[in-house]
């Protein structure tokens, strides 16, 4: 599995809004509903230019009202069209989750099968600059944990097109995805797009491949978790990274095969750890070969709080790469290992400058 | 510049409010000064413009009474509270803010002054306000709660439900709509499936109050009767005051050529800025321009030592991460 359809180096942002165009133009039944998809700021750019070319009545500027907008798009969804809802905020989604989890996600299934609900919501996580406990959370878990619902974490631009346009063109039920609003602004080459292990784009990505740690990473994690692969790789220890992209859906085989061959676990999630990706995880390893690890596992994410708006609190609130090299350097050759550590305190350059627009 | 009316109220009242409103709107002047520095690491919801409802409103409570302001709270916290140092401390993301520092600018709070919180969830604080109010009618008759939230809010359903239990329940609560007639960008027609909020909210068993003057003064006079209304009849009121937002929804610059400003609409408002038309009228009724130009100074000065000192207090520590996680009776 290669990704196709990205034709050469795209910025996530530009994927996005690729990925909105190709949708609405393989089928008119594509209909994007959420705060701000018309106007002039089109959701960071990611609807700017589709009205012109599709109509403003398949755009649609939605009063303020979360959970009626989502059953909306759920009634619309069980007749005939594919609603794209879009939370600038995934914070926002919580005032509509009775619609997701008691209606979209079951749907389906407790009326026998009889009607499909093909749609999407996009969800944005926030970070950096003070967004605070409303404006940051990382909510797949919730999602994940709920059978009906399909949770995907498009790691790259690649991930963003070809994930999209499968869920829109192949997926027939609920696909929740979360972008993570500091990679809006970071281009991604097509060669460097990591492989895809599987047979859809849903599925798992292999961003390095190693033999001495597996480390298994969600989002923006994922691209952490390269660099610290690149950096420990010029030391001697040898990273297989894992991009879970699809977190509901996790083919038990890639995560097995991985540790069976380095018997080192870390994961690297977004958000915070209890009953989170980093649990789900473990259990997986737990019940399918507990004797494949040489090694407790470790686990990185989000210091267990709410988000504080201090900078001084928010850049220990978060894993950063000094933490995440120091942790895989730890895992694998002990406390004592001796490695030099990356200097960055916050990560990528584009974090420390990130000022909005939010 | 419209002429204001001759003040109604005392000469104290009537500069006591200007001082309000100018410390307010003084502070966000700072803030768009200051904010390039990048001491301020916290997304800015500025009030400037519609400072005139929160200061109103505020004055009448008089300190009987609890507030929720909406995610745009400046205007409403420095009203409540008068404490522009907490708030840069806060703002600075320092110890000596409100919440030392872990809060930034959507989440001000002041429970002594009645500041009961603001929200990064629109509509959110609407209910919170109706359970002060709850409380309040059980435990100190009299004391009162108001609700401070955009028209965008109101598309929320929560704010129906909260507007119909506390009709059902006669409670001493105040919605307060801030009517600048944008959620975020877009205007009430392309949202609202009827003309009037007023007059669908007057079927309701409450009594409902309309400004569209931008005057602090007869704001506060609308608001005073509202209070006094609703203790003796023991239903609530809703007040919806026009106001307009002079900055874009999150930032702290002008959008003036956004598609969604409107030239004249823009004129029409700032011709009728709050803050100007109170000085106007202070100095219109005989109050010296150079004693004025002194209140001023002092609350400048005053101003500028908060966000001195915001800049020389401690960041808070590693051990202020997890407080307020688990709590518990000790």
């Amino acid at each position: 599995m290669t990704n196709q359809s990205l034709q050469k180096a795209l910025s996530y942002r530009e994927a996005l809004n690729k990925a909105m165009h190709d949708a609405m133009a393989a089928s008119d039944k594509v209909l994007l509903f959420g705060q701000g998809v018309n106007d002039h700021k089109g959701i960071f750019g990611t609807t700017s230019g589709l009205a012109d070319k599709f109509g403003a009545q398949r755009l649609i500027e939605v009063p303020l009202a979360e959970e009626g907008m989502t059953g909306i798009c759920i009634g619309a969804a069980l007749n005939g069209a594919y609603p794209i809802n879009i939370h600038i905020r995934a914070d926002f989604v919580l005032l509509a989750m009775n619609q997701i989890i008691n209606l979209a996600a079951k749907y389906k299934y407790m009326f026998g099968g009889l009607f499909d609900i093909p749609m999407m919501i996009r969800l944005v996580i926030g970070r950096s600059w003070g967004q605070g406990a409303q404006h940051s959370q990382s909510l797949q878990s919730l999602f994940a944990h709920i059978p009906g619902l399909t949770v995907i974490m498009p790691a790259s631009s690649g991930a963003i097109v070809d994930s999209y346009a499968h869920a829109v063109q192949k997926h027939r039920g609920t696909v929740i995805s979360f972008e993570h609003r500091l990679m809006y602004d970071l281009t991604f080459e097509r060669d460097h797009e990591p492989e895809v292990l599987g047979k859809t784009p849903f599925s798992q990505r292999r961003v390095r491949a190693g033999t001495d740690v597996t480390i298994v990473s969600t989002s923006i994690m994922s691209l952490e978790a390269r660099r610290a692969a690149d950096w420990l790789a010029d030391r001697g220890i040898s990273c297989d990274v894992i991009d879970l992209h699809c977190v509901s859906h996790i083919d038990h085989d890639v995560i097995m095969k991985s540790v069976g061959r380095t018997g080192r676990l870390l994961v690297a999630d977004t958000s915070w750890l209890p009953y989170g990706v980093s649990a789900e995880i473990c259990r997986i390893v737990c019940q399918n070969d507990p004797g494949a690890l040489k090694a407790p596992v470790v686990s990185l994410g989000m210091a267990p709080a709410p988000c504080p708006t201090a900078k001084a609190l928010e850049d220990i609130y978060y894993p950063n790469l000094t933490t995440l090299t120091d942790s895989i350097a730890t895992l694998v050759r002990g406390k004592n290992h001796g490695i030099d550590l990356p200097h960055e305190r916050s990560m990528a350059d584009v974090y420390k400058r990130f000022k909005g627009p939010f | 510049m419209t002429a204001p009316s001759a003040s109604l109220l005392s000469a104290d009242l009537s500069l006591s409010l200007y001082k309000t409103l100018y410390m307010t709107r003084r502070c966000e002047e700072t803030i768009v000064r200051i904010y390039p520095e990048d001491n301020m690491k916290t997304p800015m919801h500025m009030s400037m413009g519609q400072e005139a409802v929160s200061v109103g409103v505020c004055r009448a409570i008089g300190g009987n009474g609890d507030v929720i302001a909406s995610y745009r709270s400046h205007a409403t916290y420095l009203a409540q509270t008068e404490d522009h140092g907490s708030f840069f401390g806060e703002l600075h993301g320092r110890t000596n803010g409100t919440a030392d520092g872990k809060s930034g600018s959507m989440h001000l709070a002041d429970i002594p002054k009645g500041m009961l919180g603001s929200t990064g969830i629109v509509s959110a604080g609407i209910p919170v306000a109706m359970g002060a109010a709850f409380a309040n009618k059980q435990k100190s008759p009299g004391r009162v709660a108001a609700a401070f939230f955009g028209d965008g809010a109101t598309d929320e359903g929560v704010f129906w439900e909260t507007l119909n239990a506390s009709c059902a329940m006669k409670l001493p609560m105040m919605f307060v709509c801030e009517d600048n007639d944008l959620a975020v960008h877009t205007r009430k027609s392309e949202r609202q499936g009827f003309n009037s909020l007023v007059e669908v909210v007057r079927k309701y068993k409450c009594d409902v109050y309309e400004d569209d003057t931008n005057d602090v003064e007869s704001i506060y006079a609308l608001t005073r009767k509202a209070i006094e209304k609703m203790i003796s009849s023991g239903q609530p009121a809703f007040l919806n005051i026009k106001t307009y937002r002079y900055l874009e929804p999150c930032g702290t610059m002008q959008d003036s050529d956004a598609p969604y400003r409107r030239a004249e609409e823009d004129a029409y408002w700032k011709g009728r800025d709050c803050v100007a038309l109170q000085r106007k009228r202070l100095l219109a009724s005989g109050l010296a321009e150079k004693d004025l130009l002194k209140v001023e100074g002092d609350i400048n000065a005053a101003i500028e030592k908060s966000v001195a000192a915001a800049k020389a207090a401690p960041h808070p520590g590693a051990d202020l991460l997890s407080y307020g996680v688990f709590y518990e009776t000790p």
